[in-house]
């Protein structure tokens, strides 16, 4: 790691000020650091916001609302969470692992950067990281994406994020001209040439907080992930799904997928192929099936296509199982 | 940075190491891990990937398991760290640490502290962890010895004991 | 049950590992690695490096001697044949400092083409009988290429050494598998008397092959002490550990099996391919022939391998360096071989076994131990044939013998004793069981017996910790030591040779017991059912933490683990334990040790043999053996990821 200023603003105003494109703002670092120590990031000055932000967890009547600095072990443990959103709870509890769990942050977590092997190899040059071309795209990819790729093929990292989208989530920032609110699935965006991240914020915002809608008490949720191991692995491919059903009609469905695009992916299709429908093995297999029809698989990734559809349809079949709430 | 709108930290940063004050004159970036082992010289805590991909350096922050590599010592004013040097009591053994000698839930011995951390945090909030719960809270320490099966099984003996 | 020596020590944090040693004055080093698969370096300059307060030396080819290195290189080479090759190093007063110093080294480089493909060299080969008039007159002939990967040691404790001269005298903290091994190459290395290196390995966090030579870390510490005038430490980063300290090499493995209606071998023909890396640092052309000329009764034989040299991180040996490769193939082929002849899997085995090393034509001291070992699992596992998901493995290794020479040294007195050696304790409990030795024949309690091992000063040699040698060498040392200091309160014993005419080997089997998810790909090993020939078991807690350990490591070479090499660009990209994916605690399966102890009264007088190696052996192959059994599917490639099953 290189050598950094270290500050410690006492206000939020004093904090935003402070960030730009040499200064970061540090809350539970476990991604950070990671850039940092690989030499991926060097920022001169670290802004430890860690006193500033709000923290916990608060149901409310406008909706479940969770602090930037709130942990994900503070997420994966919370009642309210665990019973009324599942597929958030089970998100946490696959990510990482307990110790970096206590440590990392919901704000962190979504801005966390891909896990890209060459990525995050300093050796190597990248697009994401300023270079011509993605080296992954002709290279060793069987992590890489099947859905939004190009010209970045790296995938997004969080569980967590595809439970926050499947659930509607918005969130506050703070910038330089004070507070504003997007809704999650405007947060993450492609990178694109003139902006080689996976989210919209500009290097002087700040997460401050989300805000989950209140649902009604029938929706199920659920997240499912695969691994190269039994823990504490970044997801191959990954589903979080909701769902409200009416007897056995889906009136309400969203199927978010981690691990196979450079973002958080929302399956429109497979949710169109669920609205309204009477949930049965032939209707899953056809969301399943629509989850990725738009996926264009690598030399080494096209075990994902089936994976992913797999994951889809053992999600809905989990959730509509009358013998589950 | 004269005027900045903030305040630069001081060099000094006061915390409680396994139970005694002590204070740390380190640069923003070294890591609570590098802290306790060059300027404490306490050495249980080990260096194996400085990435947060192993557990060997796993200690408590406030009684939370944590991975020490991942934290700035800066980070820690006026927190509360424990080690492996600070997890027996009046020179006895934890009974976590009795067990895992039992079990042989060790060869090589490096990843031992970390993996006695993390069970430590568990048995610290649950007093009786559930088989489940002593599984997910080692799923953050690597063992290439491979002594998996006899730390479960220390962890258990020292649950039922 | 009596529990290891140094238990209290490892579960405080007391035991001292070579990084945790701590001097006055201790500085911190580092070590600038090649970012080229293969170049010339044209240019170092240092001196922005050497400028940094708190530096205090920096060391290349532009400054140091050029002391020779494996093959032709040199420790500083100006050619660099891989990325991690070793540039140059910087001594500083932090960690943090050396790595900026270590950035500011210009070094300007021409880089070169390189090779990750390899010319094959000679062929090392062995063969016995006509494997032509094998093959002819075989009733089935199986075919088949098997393939693993290269795969990474990744002890927890990288490489290091905390090194101080005193005049002349050098003293090296070391991690290592080999005190005198190391000792005997640094000094060499640096033209010093062997006895004016003092090696000491009190604690070592893993090696596994991979510590069992000198690598140049510990002669650039040494060299940067010595300029330097103060105590060195030099530990590698998890990178440099998995670009430069050694791997399992990758292997292509083609084979013919030709056998009889009724099971009879007639042919075995194996023609193999091994990745070497970049040089040759002694132990790297592991053994892959070795289990195909000696594990089945077999007349007609021939077994070759190449060895590829590419622009890669080096090999070196690693846990039972040979057999756990060529045990994956060989015992996938005789399942395979099996479903052809419509026999019984564990039948063809217990048909073809070897009581005799048909490699040294002598029979085995226990020419029916593997016999026990095939039964007791089949057993434990209630063998069916073809019974889903379930799947075996027979293994033999060359070790586990011990040799000599070593020697050890007993005090005896007031009903307490003092056993001096010159080994290491890598793990495996050598310590412990070495005491027990020494209690039992002196009559007294193992908490009486005090062993000090470890450090090359005392002068009593001791083997490298390798080849699940340890104990079956030494063991017989303390225990005639013990009782010649019975009787005279003190006394040195030396290793006597092994017998002649006969073969010592270790052997043993597992059963695996798993299910396939075929939506998803995924495998879930539920059961792994283990029974090894160890000879004498000195300590039953112990060997049976061999034994977990070795399977759980087989579980990552099997299922998860394998370095990834980006072929235009020469690049590991998972020299980290992130993607580098070894098993968690979550992956691990209930493993039955059915061991039984089978004193070997005619390898030595403790009738005691190694336990190191054998577990990791076998497990692969059962593995992939279970999977075609519950699937179908027959995989003949290593690791085997989920995008190998998924339908």
């Amino acid at each position: 790691m290189r050598a950094f200023e270290y500050t410690t603003p006492s206000t939020i105003q004093q904090a935003v000020s402070a960030l730009g494109a040499d200064s970061r703002a540090l809350a539970g670092g476990t991604d950070l650091l990671t850039l940092m120590k690989a030499h991926i990031a060097a920022p001169e000055r670290l802004v430890n916001v860690k006193m500033l932000l709000p923290r916990g967890i608060e149901a409310r009547p406008e909706g479940l609302e969770i602090g930037a600095l709130t942990t994900l072990a503070e997420i994966e443990q919370h009642p309210v969470i665990a019973a009324g959103y599942s597929a958030l709870a089970q998100a946490a509890a696959l990510a990482a692992s307990p110790q970096i769990r206590n440590l990392a942050t919901i704000g962190g977590n979504l801005l966390q950067r891909p896990r890209c092997w060459y990525y995050r190899n300093a050796r190597i040059d990248c697009w994401l990281k300023g270079g011509a071309d993605c080296p992954a795209r002709e290279g060793e990819n069987r992590n890489h994406a099947i859905l939004g790729g190009g010209p970045c093929y790296a995938v997004h990292p969080s569980d967590l994020a595809a439970a926050l989208l499947a659930f509607d989530a918005a969130l506050w920032v703070h910038g330089r001209g004070g507070e504003r609110a997007i809704e999650l699935a405007d947060f993450f965006a492609l990178p694109a040439p003139e902006r080689r991240t996976e989210t919209v914020l500009s290097p002087d915002e700040l997460v401050l907080k989300l805000r989950l809608p209140p649902h009604p008490e029938e929706t199920r949720s659920g997240y499912l992930k695969a691994m190269d191991r039994k823990a504490w692995a970044f997801a191959l491919a990954g589903v979080a799904c909701v769902l409200r059903l009416s007897g056995r009609k889906i009136a309400h469905a969203r199927i978010v997928l981690s691990g196979v695009a450079p973002i958080p992916w929302r399956a429109r299709a497979a949710e169109r192929e669920l609205q309204g429908a009477m949930a049965s093995p032939d209707r899953f297999a056809a969301a399943a099936a629509a989850a990725v029809q738009e996926a264009v698989p690598l030399r080494h990734n096209g075990y994902k296509l089936p994976l992913t559809k797999a994951l889809v349809r053992q999600a809905l079949t989990a959730l509509t199982d009358p013998a589950c709430k | 940075m004269p005027g900045a709108p903030f305040a630069i930290e001081g060099a000094m940063t006061p915390l409680r190491v396994n139970g005694e004050h002590v204070e740390l004159d380190v640069e923003p970036r070294r890591t609570l891990l590098d802290a306790l082992r060059a300027d404490l010289g306490l050495t249980g805590a080990k260096k194996a990937c400085d990435m947060g991909n192993c557990g060997a350096c796993t200690v408590l922050l406030d009684g939370e398991a944590v991975y020490s590599c991942l934290v700035l010592a800066v980070d820690c004013v006026a927190r509360a760290v424990t080690t492996i040097e600070g997890l027996g009591e009046g020179g006895k053994l934890h009974r976590l640490q009795e067990a895992f000698i039992a079990a042989d839930a060790f060869q090589c011995g490096f990843c031992t502290p970390g993996q006695l951390m993390a069970l430590a945090a568990l048995f610290e909030r649950v007093a009786r962890p559930s088989d489940a719960q002593i599984m997910r809270a080692l799923s953050g320490n690597l063992c290439r010895c491979g002594a998996y099966q006899h730390i479960l099984r220390a962890a258990r003996m020292a649950r039922d004991r | 049950m009596i529990t290891r020596l140094e238990g209290a020590d490892k579960v405080t944090g007391r035991a001292r590992y070579a990084a945790d040693v701590r001097l006055p004055g201790l500085l911190h080093a580092h070590i600038v690695r090649s970012p080229y698969p293969h170049a010339r370096i044209r240019h170092i300059d240092a001196s922005r490096a050497e400028r940094l307060p708190g530096v205090h030396a920096v060391l290349s080819s532009a400054n140091s001697p050029s002391i020779p290195w494996h093959d032709a290189s040199s420790l500083f080479d100006r050619t660099v044949r891989y990325i991690g090759d070793e540039v140059a190093a910087v001594a500083a007063d932090s960690d943090e400092l050396a790595a900026d110093a270590a950035r500011l080294i210009d070094v300007q480089y021409e880089a070169l083409a390189f090779d990750l493909v390899g010319e094959a060299r000679e062929p090392k080969a062995e063969a016995r009988g006509d494997v032509a008039r094998g093959l002819r007159e075989a009733d089935v002939v199986l075919e088949a290429t098997y393939r693993t990967q290269t795969a990474l040691h990744n002890a927890l404790e990288p490489h290091g050494c905390t090194a101080l001269w005193h005049g002349d005298q050098l003293t090296v903290y070391e991690s290592t598998q080999g005190i005198f091994a190391v000792r005997d190459e640094v000094a060499e290395k640096l033209g010093l008397a062997a006895q004016n290196v003092r090696i000491i390995t009190e604690h070592m966090g893993g090696g596994f092959g991979a510590k069992q030579i000198a690598w140049k870390h510990t002669v650039i510490a040494a060299l940067l002490a010595q300029r330097t005038g103060r105590p060195v430490q030099l530990a590698l980063d998890r990178a440099s550990e998995n670009l430069a300290a050694g791997n399992r090499n990758a292997t292509e493995q083609r084979l013919r099996l030709g056998a009889k209606r009724d099971g009879t071998l007639s042919a075995i023909d194996a023609r193999i391919r091994v990745e070497a890396g970049a040089y040759s640092v002694g132990g790297e052309d592991s053994d892959v022939i070795g289990t195909y000329l000696t594990l089945y009764r077999c007349a007609n034989v021939r077994a070759e391998q190449r060895s590829l040299r590419t622009n890669a991180g080096p090999a070196v040996a690693f846990r039972a360096p040979g057999y756990a490769e060529g045990n994956f193939a060989l015992e996938s082929a005789i399942d395979e071989l099996a479903a052809r002849l419509g026999i019984d899997a564990l039948e063809l085995r217990l048909r073809n076994y070897a009581t005799r090393d048909q490699r040294e034509d002598k029979p085995y001291t226990a020419p029916e131990s593997l016999r026990r070992c095939i039964t007791r699992v089949a057993a434990a596992c209630e063998w069916r044939h073809q019974r889903p998901g379930l799947g075996f493995a027979a293994h033999d290794w060359a070790a586990g013998g011990g040799w000599p020479p070593a020697e050890a040294e007993v005090e005896f007195a007031h009903g307490a004793a003092r056993v001096i050696v010159g080994v290491q304790d890598v793990g495996t409990g050598s310590r412990t069981a070495l005491a027990q030795l020494a209690a039992a024949e002196l009559g007294i309690g193992v908490e009486r017996v005090q062993v000090e091992l470890g450090d090359t000063q005392p002068g009593l040699y001791g083997p490298t910790s390798a080849g699940s040698a340890t104990l079956a060498t030494l063991g017989p040392v303390v225990q005639e030591a013990a009782r010649l200091a019975k009787k005279s309160g003190h006394a040195r014993a030396q290793r006597g040779e092994n017998p002649k005419g006969k073969s010592i080997r270790t052997c043993g089997a597992q059963a695996v017991e798993l299910a396939v998810d075929r939506d998803t790909g995924e495998v879930t090993v539920k059961r792994v059912i283990a029974a090894h020939d160890c000879g004498r078991i000195v300590n039953p807690l112990l060997q049976s933490s061999q034994v977990i350990g070795g399977i759980t490591q087989a579980l990552g070479y099997a299922l998860s683990e394998k370095r990834i090499v980006d072929a235009r660009l020469g690049d590991v990209l998972n020299a980290n334990l992130e993607e580098y994916k070894l098993p968690t605690v979550a992956d691990i399966p209930e493993i039955v040790n059915a061991s039984e102890s089978m004193p070997d009264a005619e390898a030595n007088a403790t009738g005691v043999k190694g336990c190191g190696e054998p577990p990791i052996i076998p497990t692969a192959a059962a593995i992939a053996n279970a999977i075609y059994s519950a699937t179908g599917v027959r995989i003949r490639e290593l690791p085997i990821t989920r995008e190998k099953l998924i339908r």
